[in-house]
């Protein structure tokens, strides 16, 4: 039984993951196109010379947050930072991009220190949101999203580290994961040989079966602030 | 609350889902970052007055009936009921509110409080809850548009007494025609209020400057805008707007209040003719070398209150302070000013309501702003924050006085 849920989390469950991510989204701009126009400006002055660099600039460096909190702007520009390498690494883990290698390394880049910066910023976010006045603002939604954040990441990172230092007999070579990862663009979607006979396979079930949570709830969640940022920020000088 | 209500209200709330809105109801994190930047959490600091406090009751409210997630696990973004309590916090919620989206400039994805508390006043409309007050003098606005002939004689009168005070105020030239009305081909159509001084202090900058202007029959505020009726803020408005457009104006010249700027210049879409504020004007009559003051005669120190449709909201910061600095031997700025200004508290049509104690705690912001200062003379370019500031003024016993810009100008042309 065991056997066939974790088939499941590794290989349909990610499709519908994937599949709930992008079609959310799709959606939500769906709604959001549909939306009536507004007939004049929300405009707050100065709007700025270039209004669209400018709400590239607030939404990349965030600087209203760094006015009002230098350490929360420190762990969001952190969390940012390092899930973009997040996103890039796990790419190179399907397969080679030369475009990654402009600063050459193995797989993946900031391996290790990227898991370390999200777990503390994840807790950062989350043990803020036991203080007032957070703690009054915050809705069940806030807490269990940085949990399923924490726990995606804390097993991705035990995956990392614990194959660096060879814990175990834990060293998944970076083929097994491509082969697997690639396979999901194929007919024959597998989890690789590699993954399977590792000791820590339930590890790499666990932290696949979080992150597939973390992506189904994305669209219908605020995460979709990073999808919609950018246009309000417009919004804030058109 | 029946469901049949409950129905009407939620049809309510759909027709409110712009695509900002579907933004600002969709993007907010709850970081915080917003918590302390009302000024009316300043005052009185509660949950209940940040602006993620206020945002959130919309919020909970639209995710029940509009987002699955709401329908299906209530508990996952707290979503709550339309009911008695909830309609009594949207109440508390909106029209504690300013609307002087003070909150926005800090908010890292600028949203938009005061828009989307436009859901909760649709609500309480929707309902016959939102305030008498507002919905009088909004109803009494669009009664007005409709049948503009019955008042036009009455106001005649009044306008030609108010003609011999400007004609005094010009040193004694013949009253007549001092301030026209229905002039066709006029450069200028002059938009005041209900009061004879935001009418008699223009008409003596305009006329002193020569301009060929002519005085609307309407008073220039939006009840409907405070109240949150969008049909009603887009007819009052249209009332001007068509007024502007049959006498061919160039310019449409807003008195001395922030809100009845802010509506014609950025929120009723393109029009034929500029939408300019009576400061700006002023400052361009200066400019032209039309008008000249006698410069640096204040002696006392005096400070700028930035009203936030006129600064934040409508882009005017630097030509009243320029003004100022020409009359005033002495001016000194206040901190934080213009994008980060505190809101006085008077805004959104508050002081159209029976809240004065609110009010006054509400004012605290600007209270500890003023005083900072040290300034003996206060100006600011809007009429309901002339009419807060005496409000914080009486409140706090301070030895200060309260002026309009215009009003200033008028008693200081050279």
């Amino acid at each position: 039984m065991w056997d066939s849920i974790y088939y499941f989390v590794m290989v349909p469950m990610v499709y519908i993951a994937f599949g709930t991510l992008f079609g959310g989204i799709l959606f939500k701009f769906i709604v959001v196109l549909r939306s009536p126009k507004i007939k004049g400006t929300l405009a707050v002055f100065p709007r700025g010379p270039v209004p669209k660099l400018g709400a590239l600039r607030d939404s990349f460096f965030i600087p209203d947050a760094f006015r009002k909190d230098k350490v929360f702007w420190f762990f969001i520009i952190a969390f940012h930072a390092a899930f973009l390498l997040l996103i890039i690494g796990h790419l190179e883990l399907v397969r080679e991009f030369a475009l990654f290698q402009i600063i050459p390394h193995y797989v993946f880049l900031g391996a290790g220190w990227v898991g370390v910066v999200l777990i503390a910023s994840t807790l950062y976010f989350l043990f803020r949101r036991f203080k007032s006045p957070w703690r009054e603002i915050s809705v069940p939604e806030d807490y269990i999203i940085l949990l399923l954040l924490f726990l995606a990441f804390i097993f991705g990172s035990h995956m990392n580290l614990a194959s660096r230092y060879g814990i175990a007999g834990f060293d998944i070579p970076v083929q097994s994961y491509r082969e697997y990862l690639s396979s999901f663009f194929t007919s024959t979607p597998h989890v690789s040989r590699g993954i399977i006979a590792s000791p820590h396979y339930v590890i790499v079930v666990l932290h696949v079966f979080f992150a597939n949570l973390f992506l189904m709830l994305f669209p219908f969640s605020k995460m979709v602030h990073s999808v919609f940022m950018f246009a309000a920020q417009f919004i804030k000088r058109k | 609350m029946d469901n049949e209500k409950r129905k009407e209200l939620i049809g309510l709330m759909k027709t409110r889902l712009t695509r900002p809105m579907r933004y600002y109801l969709d993007l907010c994190t709850r970081c915080g970052l917003c918590y302390d930047t009302c000024h009316v959490f300043y005052g009185i600091p509660k949950k209940e007055y940040s602006p993620v406090g206020r945002a959130e009751v919309v919020r909970r409210i639209f995710k029940k009936y509009l987002r699955p997630s709401g329908k299906l696990f209530p508990f996952w973004g707290d979503s709550k009921e339309i009911d008695d309590h909830s309609m009594d916090e949207l109440l508390d919620a909106a029209f504690s509110c300013t609307a002087c989206r003070r909150c926005m400039v800090h908010c890292p994805f600028a949203i938009d409080t005061p828009f989307l508390l436009g859901i909760a006043k649709s609500l309480l409309i929707g309902n016959e809850s939102a305030p008498d007050e507002l919905s009088i003098l909004a109803d009494g606005a669009v009664e007005k548009g409709k049948s503009i002939d019955e008042f036009k004689d009455g106001f005649r009168e009044v306008i030609k007494d108010l003609e011999k005070e400007v004609a005094v105020k010009l040193g004694g030239v013949p009253p007549e025609g001092l301030i026209p009305m229905d002039k066709a081909g006029a450069d200028i159509l002059f938009v005041g209020l209900s009061g004879a001084h935001s009418i008699v202090h223009p008409a003596v900058i305009l006329n002193s400057a020569g301009a060929n202007w002519t005085l609307s029959w309407f008073e220039a505020v939006n009840f409907g805008a405070f109240l949150g009726d969008p049909r009603k803020m887009d007819f009052i408005a249209n009332r001007i707007i068509n007024e502007a457009k049959a006498l061919g104006v160039k310019e449409v010249v807003i008195v001395e209040c922030g809100t009845a700027y802010r509506i014609p210049k950025y929120l009723m879409g393109p029009q034929p003719f500029k939408v300019s504020s009576i400061v700006e004007v002023i400052h361009r009559f200066l400019s032209e070398g039309k008008i000249k003051l006698n410069e640096k005669t204040i002696t006392d120190p005096v400070t700028y209150h930035d009203p936030c449709q006129l600064g934040r909201n409508g882009g005017v910061y630097e030509e009243p302070r320029e003004i100022l600095s020409a009359l005033a031997a002495d001016f000194r700025d206040m901190t934080p000013n213009r994008k980060y200004n505190w809101c006085c508290g008077g805004g959104g049509g508050l002081v159209a309501l029976d809240n004065e104690e609110f009010r006054i705690k509400s004012g605290k912001a600007k209270y500890d702003q003023i005083v900072a200062t040290g300034a003996k003379i206060v100006v600011s370019a809007c009429e309901n924050c002339i009419f807060q500031l005496d409000t914080i003024k009486a409140g706090y016993s301070m030895d200060v006085e309260m002026k309009s810009l215009t009003e200033l100008v008028a008693e200081n042309l050279a």
